[in-house]
């Protein structure tokens, strides 16, 4: 396919790669270590590879998963990762990419989803309709009972404290610690993504109906928007939980939460996709935004400041993955043929 | 990028899904073929990815019943796609009970299936010992009839070749547009079953000759064997005063009943009558078919001309009991080797039926837009599928289109050319009201 260059994007920046690897099939997840130096990604064909941040070199290369790796998570301290593909059982890895134990989902299901918490020590799988809460190391400390269908995403509270799954029909939060709350906010119809604010006060979902709910956990208020052509599968807060990035049409969709917002407000359009755009990752530097589409690009933007991409990339097929270095010194991209790219950040 | 074919199985249980994808999958076509499977079966193939998955019927929550979608088979498929090294055929199993608008819609509907996967065909089997235990009153099995692109009548082995030529006209009668196989332990070839396109227009309007499947004037159909001579046909005084009959010749094993033959027949019902007064001849093989005058005549006997031996079929307008037809050898009773009664267009009192509507002339596209918008809106949930070749006013391609309940996928097709223009609809689905849908259809005209 022709390389385009998005013509709002034409005199902006284009980002500068540091290194690029053939990770040799579709990436399902690319993920950099909160210590910043080691990047993990996953493949369809089942493998998982290690390789340094900084300089690209490889540090492990293993057959994970047979047919496919699915998620992936790196644990708090950088030391474990924990991976899921088309088999029954999560796998906990050292970071060096010694298999050191697995995690069996509770059923027939493949384990689809795997979120290590990022303060607390815990693992949380999704395999079917079972979530299953997982001590770090790999001890089972609780299996509520199943969701009314298949989890769709399992997402950890930033202070660890409770988990929250998706599924057709609503959302449940699991706490793993007693002054947590169990809750369920109910939706008729799919829910198919999901992000919780980093303040714990805002839970997102993207619904299959193409649309985007929100929950105020505060005071349970929930609103729809709508409007969206096609399914937002992609959704990022930024640090602030002020800002929320949405797919769900080539343009990027950013929904404000300052003040009375979002509802009753035009939503920020970030337009220089020519293809609906696949995943957003926002950068610890305030509000900055990625975006990677079907298109092959990646846009850099900064959406309190103007509507107009900052700076540019482009992979070599969809953009899978995305996922930015902790302090903002760099940018992962990887693509369904399996290219693994880090830019550099400033 | 191509996009990969999808076959959905449905059936109720014991009819003989699992034996039919054991046999597709063991068979040498050289293709990759991922399984996803909602009923546990006995399938241990290795050359298969085979994937077990429950059911999930995903409502929207604008409640509209053409949003219903499998997510299931969204999420499997959408894992599935995730590697470099694909599949070339896909087969999906679903239980027993299962209706299967939502896995049709599924692959209209959601944004990455549509991209990545075609749906290449509904196959239903169809138990022909059982399933009329089920036809009357199961939802289900009427929904699955209606949807598929081919019926494979199962298990012929236990059951007459006459129960077969019923069970083959009831569920024609139900879906037109299916193309009926004949099966005893699902040995069907894998070409009628995979890469049929069924939900393809290119191939449905390639398919046209058994796109409108008569319903038959006729209510009885007896096959005889006859020598050469004269027969006497006695009737006596009936509901109606005339009665139309044609006589025609039948190849040397073949029942009067069978789908060709009862074709032939229609062919020959179409012409004008040619009236016979008592004691007047009706000929084997005439190209017109005989109108009996019967009211007001002391002798209602007439005959039957038969100038070779050999079979012969008898297509009578009522059933013979009505008038007490008898055909007679010198005075003697020939029974017929096989008979079989017709359920008339008029006397059809199933919920689920198939409407096929021929239209000379052109349409007006603004009118039929409008027209099929309300169609589908008011009577969406019951018209199951649709298909249609239009010849729209002004426009020098054949306009093709399909619909799976309020779905609707429409196109310029290939330019009419030399062949003649006309409008063929049809509809499958339950409770449809034949006049009021071609009257709707008649006021799109130009």
């Amino acid at each position: 396919m022709p390389r385009v260059e998005p013509e709002s994007a034409r005199g902006k920046t284009e980002l500068v790669p540091l290194w690029r690897h053939d990770v040799g099939d579709y990436l399902s997840a690319a993920e950099i270590s909160p210590d910043g130096r080691l990047c993990i990604a996953g493949a369809g064909d089942g493998v998982l590879v290690g390789l340094d941040l900084e300089t690209g070199e490889r540090r492990f290369r293993v057959h994970a998963h047979d047919d496919g790796v699915l998620a992936l998570s790196i644990a708090p301290d950088s030391t474990r990762f924990v991976t899921c593909g088309h088999t029954q059982t999560a796998k906990v890895w050292s970071a060096s990419g010694e298999l050191l134990f697995e995690l069996p989902g509770g059923g027939p299901a493949w384990v689809e989803r795997v979120a290590w918490a990022p303060l607390g020590a815990r693992i949380a799988t999704g395999a079917g309709r079972i979530v299953r809460i997982w001590s770090a190391g790999g001890s089972l400390l609780a299996e509520p009972e199943p969701l009314a269908s298949t989890v769709s995403g399992l997402v950890w509270r930033a202070d660890g404290t409770a988990v929250a799954a998706s599924a057709y029909g609503g959302v449940r939060i699991i706490p793993v610690v007693d002054s947590a709350k169990a809750r369920t906010l109910a939706w008729k119809g799919s829910l198919i993504s999901l992000a919780w604010s980093p303040d714990g006060k805002v839970i997102a979902c993207g619904s299959q109906d193409s649309s985007v709910h929100f929950w105020r956990l505060g005071n349970g208020k929930d609103s729809e928007m709508s409007g969206y052509p096609f399914k937002p599968k992609a959704l990022a807060w930024d640090g602030e939980s002020k800002l929320l990035a949405t797919s769900g049409d080539a343009a990027v969709t950013v929904w404000d939460f300052r003040g009375n917002g979002p509802e009753g407000t035009k939503p920020i359009q970030l337009a220089g996709h020519k293809s609906v755009c696949t995943r957003l990752a926002f950068s610890p530097r305030k509000g900055v935004l990625a975006s990677g589409a079907q298109d092959m690009s990646v846009l850099i933007w900064e959406p309190r400041r103007t509507v107009k991409p900052i700076g540019f990339a482009f992979l070599e097929d969809e953009v899978t993955a995305l996922a930015w270095h902790p302090e903002h010194r760099g940018l992962l991209g990887g693509d369904a043929s399996g290219n693994l790219v880090y830019w550099k950040g400033n | 990028m191509k996009k990969i074919p999808v076959t959905v199985l449905t059936g109720f249980l014991g009819s003989g899904k699992t034996t039919l994808l054991n046999r597709i999958l063991t068979e040498n076509h050289g293709k990759r073929i991922a399984v996803i499977e909602n009923e546990f079966g006995e399938i241990g193939i290795d050359q298969a990815l085979v994937i077990n998955a429950d059911e999930e019927i995903f409502e929207m929550n604008n409640g509209c019943i053409c949003c219903t979608v499998r997510g299931d088979l969204i999420r499997i498929l959408g894992n599935l796609m995730k590697r470099r090294d694909k599949f070339d055929h896909i087969l999906v199993e679903t239980t027993g009970m299962a209706d299967p608008g939502p896995v049709a819609q599924t692959f209209f509907v959601d944004d990455d299936l549509r991209d990545l996967f075609s749906l290449d065909g509904i196959v239903t089997l169809v138990d022909a010992k059982h399933v009329s235990l089920h036809l009357d009153d199961s939802n289900e099995c009427k929904e699955q009839i209606a949807f598929a692109d081919v019926l494979v009548l199962n298990k012929t082995d236990l059951v007459s070749e006459a129960e077969l030529d019923a069970l083959e006209r009831r569920v024609s009668a139900m879906n037109s547009m299916a193309k009926v196989i004949r099966a005893r332990n699902a040995d069907v070839p894998i070409a009628q079953v995979l890469d049929i396109g069924g939900f393809d227009l290119e191939r449905a309007v390639a398919a046209k000759p058994s796109f409108l499947t008569p319903e038959y004037p006729f209510e009885w159909a007896g096959t005889f064997n006859l020598a050469e001579g004269i027969y006497e046909l006695a009737l006596e005084d009936g509901p109606d005063p005339a009665m139309t009959l044609v006589a025609s010749y039948l190849e040397p094993d073949e029942r009067a009943s069978s789908k060709t033959a009862a074709d032939r027949a229609l062919h020959t019902w179409s012409e004008s009558p040619l009236e016979v007064l008592p004691s007047g001849i009706v000929e084997i093989g005439s190209k017109q078919p005989a109108l009996l005058l019967i009211e007001g005549h002391p002798s209602k006997r007439y005959q039957l001309r038969s100038r070779r031996p050999g079979r012969v079929g008898l297509y009578a307008q009522h059933l013979p009991a009505e008038f007490q037809m008898r055909l007679l050898d010198r005075g003697a009773r020939v029974l017929p080797v096989a008979e079989q009664e017709f359920a008339a267009a008029h006397t059809h009192d199933q919920s689920v039926t198939s409407v096929g509507i021929h239209l000379e002339g052109a349409i007006d596209g603004a009118l039929l837009d409008k027209w099929v918008s309300t169609l589908l809106r008011e009577k969406g949930t019951d018209i199951f599928r649709m298909k249609g070749i239009l010849n729209i006013a002004g426009a020098d391609n054949r306009f093709v289109f399909q619909g799976v309940h309020m779905l609707f996928d429409g196109r310029e097709d290939r330019p009419w050319g030399d062949t003649h223009r006309a409008n063929d609809l049809v509809f499958i689905g339950r409770k449809l009201d034949r006049e009021a849908l071609t009257q709707g259809f008649e006021r799109c005209l130009v």
